[in-house]
């Protein structure tokens, strides 16, 4: 473990990984957070288009706030999705871009990709693709992106420069970084930023 | 960090009360956690 992060990484990724298999297998289970259609109802997303998707694409949501609040997207842009999870913010960018943008979607779980591939099938989604990989090592080239969104991911990764510097990586220059994610406004102390637990729930 | 690795034009939405009424609502009022939307550029 580097000396500068707080936590194991290996180890928090796994924590995460247990925490959102459970997500995609269990949606409506018992979780610290919201998820699916009432959350996306809580964080502003366009009521009619979260109505006309299917419950598998949006059951498994678990995001924090709206990428597209500040911005909608624009047709035809390449999108990549940096834990694109049950896949809801990829549909949601696929109904922005149209059929001429493309949305990639990265997610670490295979459970959560499964139910991603599937769920773009259904909806006929062609430009939608999924990839595994993690944030930190994203698989997509250099510059490829036209905008980056992601959704309560980067707070479960201990090395956020890492991350960002590889969210700047596959951005072209002049492309958006469109991205929700928790914030504390109270100081966490130093033994509970070291706390696994903690950052998962 | 944001700034430090050379995005610009960054933007910050208003709070969403991400964990409100929720299991985690406990512990996210002990840190006041919020969720928010953000928006940078790549020069």
């Amino acid at each position: 473990m580097s000396a500068e992060l707080p936590v194991d990484p290996v180890a928090l990724r796994e924590e995460v990984k247990s925490k959102y298999r459970d997500v995609a297998r269990n949606p409506n289970g018992e979780h610290h957070f919201h998820t699916g259609r009432p959350l996306a109802r809580r964080l502003g997303y366009d009521q009619a288009l979260v109505d006309s998707m299917p419950d598998a694409a949006v059951e498994s949501f678990a995001g924090v706030a709206n990428p597209f609040s500040l911005r909608s997207l624009d047709p035809g842009e390449r999108v990549v999705d940096a834990g694109s999870g049950g896949g809801f913010d990829c549909f949601v960018a696929a109904s922005q871009v149209g059929p001429q943008g493309k949305v990639v979607g990265v997610d670490m779980l295979a459970e959560m990709l499964e139910k991603s591939r599937a769920s773009a099938g259904l909806m006929g989604l062609k430009q939608v693709e999924f990839r595994e990989g993690l944030l930190e090592q994203i698989p997509v080239q250099d510059g490829w992106a036209d905008v980056v969104i992601s959704n309560g991911v980067i707070n479960l990764c201990a090395d956020k420069r890492q991350t960002f510097s590889e969210l700047w990586r596959i951005l072209r220059p002049g492309g958006r970084l469109q991205f929700a994610d928790i914030a504390n406004g109270k100081p966490v102390p130093a033994g509970a930023m070291r706390d696994i637990d903690l950052w998962t729930g | 960090m944001l700034a430090e690795i050379g995005f610009a034009d960054i933007r910050i939405g208003p709070p969403y009360d991400t964990f409100g009424e929720a299991r985690g609502e406990k512990k996210a009022r002990q840190f006041a956690v919020y969720g928010y939307s953000f928006l940078a550029r790549k020069p």
